[in-house]
């Protein structure tokens, strides 16, 4: 769970509109790097698992600050192309569920992809230096979560001006006009009125890394699973595990 | 997302003139809706927003048993809140544009079938990106049905207790691998069927 759930109005306008702009503009790049034929015939995989992750995401393990969310899971049976487009597609499935805002799609997709990229990039290197598919595995995961939730973080903190304005926009209407309005900073009669985003961090940090750390394990055992059963599906250099 | 198919069968069989309404007209009123919860910043002008969406809510006669759904996303925005320092007027910002863009969506999504949600954005968005959404919004119903199997499964395999910790953790892990390989499956099926039907990359909506 690194992505941001945070609801729609809360990040400033240019942050989330450079979300977008760059996810489609590594979208493009992406689509340009897959084969057609290929595509053709990994799109319904591409939707189960995306259909995975929306499923994973229902399914708080530390409620209601963790969820596990089966990125690179996904990433290492799709691959680091398709794994960009099933994240697009899994928050746009999520927003219309209020499980982060529409406007976050961009932010989010960028952020769940760095994971799930990591992730398989991870895998494949763990899995070369140490041959064994469950630590390698737990190990990809947990370093790709770390990853990912740092991103979060960083696309978090980017906001923080925009936070500090809304806090003392008591008097605004409309956030497109805010010149004047900025000046009026009152102290407001129900708490501090700076940002802080460190006790933010604090009280999801403890949370957040035994979730890493049992996401890990559920993937490696998965992982485990699915190469008993269907070995094909991991694209392994050697089947030994 | 299990009252997923619910919110499916809502928007197929319900007869309100919010239903009637053309998908097009409806997905712009989401647009509008998203202008204003980034824009508006005060709270009378988020509340009278809210109340629009809520009397459409009724107006729509959604069954009330959907409303929670619309307040899920408070749990995470309760968390947000420990930026700001507990401050109630920013509290009570973040928490009606919550409301607000939650409300619009799921009025949107209970009175809307979702091929024909998938038929405008395919008007708008490239037709891969409208498949990929089409095929996941598939495979999320074919998943919960076999979700639904693995549940029985895990149960009389022990299911989760505090007790034995390790063995929950495997049993969940063994039934989300079942869940994977059952729905990798599923996805070969299909796509083998789509393929009979002449499936090239894109799918075509007929005008509902």
């Amino acid at each position: 769970m690194s992505h941001i759930h945070l609801p729609d109005g809360i990040l400033p306008t240019w942050l989330w509109v450079s979300g977008f702009v760059v996810a489609i503009m590594v979208w493009v790049i992406f689509f340009r790097l897959i084969k057609r034929e290929d595509l053709g015939k990994r799109l319904p995989l591409l939707g189960m698992m995306a259909a995975a992750m929306v499923l994973g995401a229902s399914v708080e393990v530390i409620p209601p600050v963790y969820h596990i969310n089966l990125i690179v899971i996904s990433a290492i049976l799709l691959g680091p192309s398709l794994i960009f487009l099933a994240t697009f597609v899994v928050n746009v499935i999520l927003a219309l569920f209020g499980h982060g805002g529409i406007t976050v799609i961009g932010l989010n997709t960028l952020i769940l992809s760095i994971e799930g990229i990591a992730g398989y990039y991870l895998f494949r290197l763990f899995w070369k230096v140490l041959r064994k598919l469950s630590l390698a595995t737990f190990l990809a995961t947990f370093l790709a979560l770390v990853v990912s939730t740092f991103a979060m973080i960083l696309v978090v903190s980017l906001g923080t001006s925009h936070y500090e304005e809304l806090m003392h926009h008591e008097k605004g209407t409309i956030g497109l006009e805010s010149g004047k309005e900025k000046e009026t900073h009152h102290e407001q009669p129900g708490g501090e009125t700076e940002v802080n985003l460190n006790r933010w961090i604090k009280t999801i940090a403890l949370p957040l890394f035994f979730g890493w750390i049992l996401e890990g394990i559920i993937t490696a055992l998965m992982i485990k699973y699915i190469h008993r059963l269907r070995p094909d599906l991991l694209r392994l250099e050697t089947q030994k595990a | 997302m299990i009252q997923l198919s619910y919110l499916d069968y809502l928007a197929v069989e319900g007869k309100s003139w919010l239903h009637r309404l053309s998908p097009v007209v409806k997905m712009f009123g989401v647009v509008l809706v998203l202008f204003g919860v980034v824009t508006v910043r005060s709270i009378p002008g988020l509340l009278a927003l809210y109340a629009v969406l809520l009397s459409l809510f009724l107006v729509s006669r959604i069954p009330l048993r959907v409303f929670p759904l619309t307040l899920y996303p408070l749990l995470f925005a309760f968390f947000f809140i420990f930026i700001s320092g507990f401050q109630f007027y920013f509290i009570g910002l973040v928490f009606l544009k919550v409301l607000s863009s939650t409300t619009s969506v799921v009025l949107l999504l209970a009175t809307t079938p979702y091929p024909a949600i998938f038929a405008v954005l395919g008007k708008v968005l490239p037709s891969l990106f409208v498949t990929a959404l089409f095929l996941t919004y598939r495979s999320v119903f074919i998943l919960l049905n076999i979700f639904e199997e693995t549940q029985h499964a895990i149960y009389l395999r022990g299911g989760f207790q505090w007790r034995h910790p390790w063995r929950s953790v495997v049993n969940i892990s063994n039934a989300f691998g079942h869940l994977l390989i059952k729905g990798i499956d599923a996805s070969e099926e299909m796509y083998e069927s789509m393929m009979l039907r002449g499936f090239k990359n894109k799918i075509h909506y007929r005008g509902e």
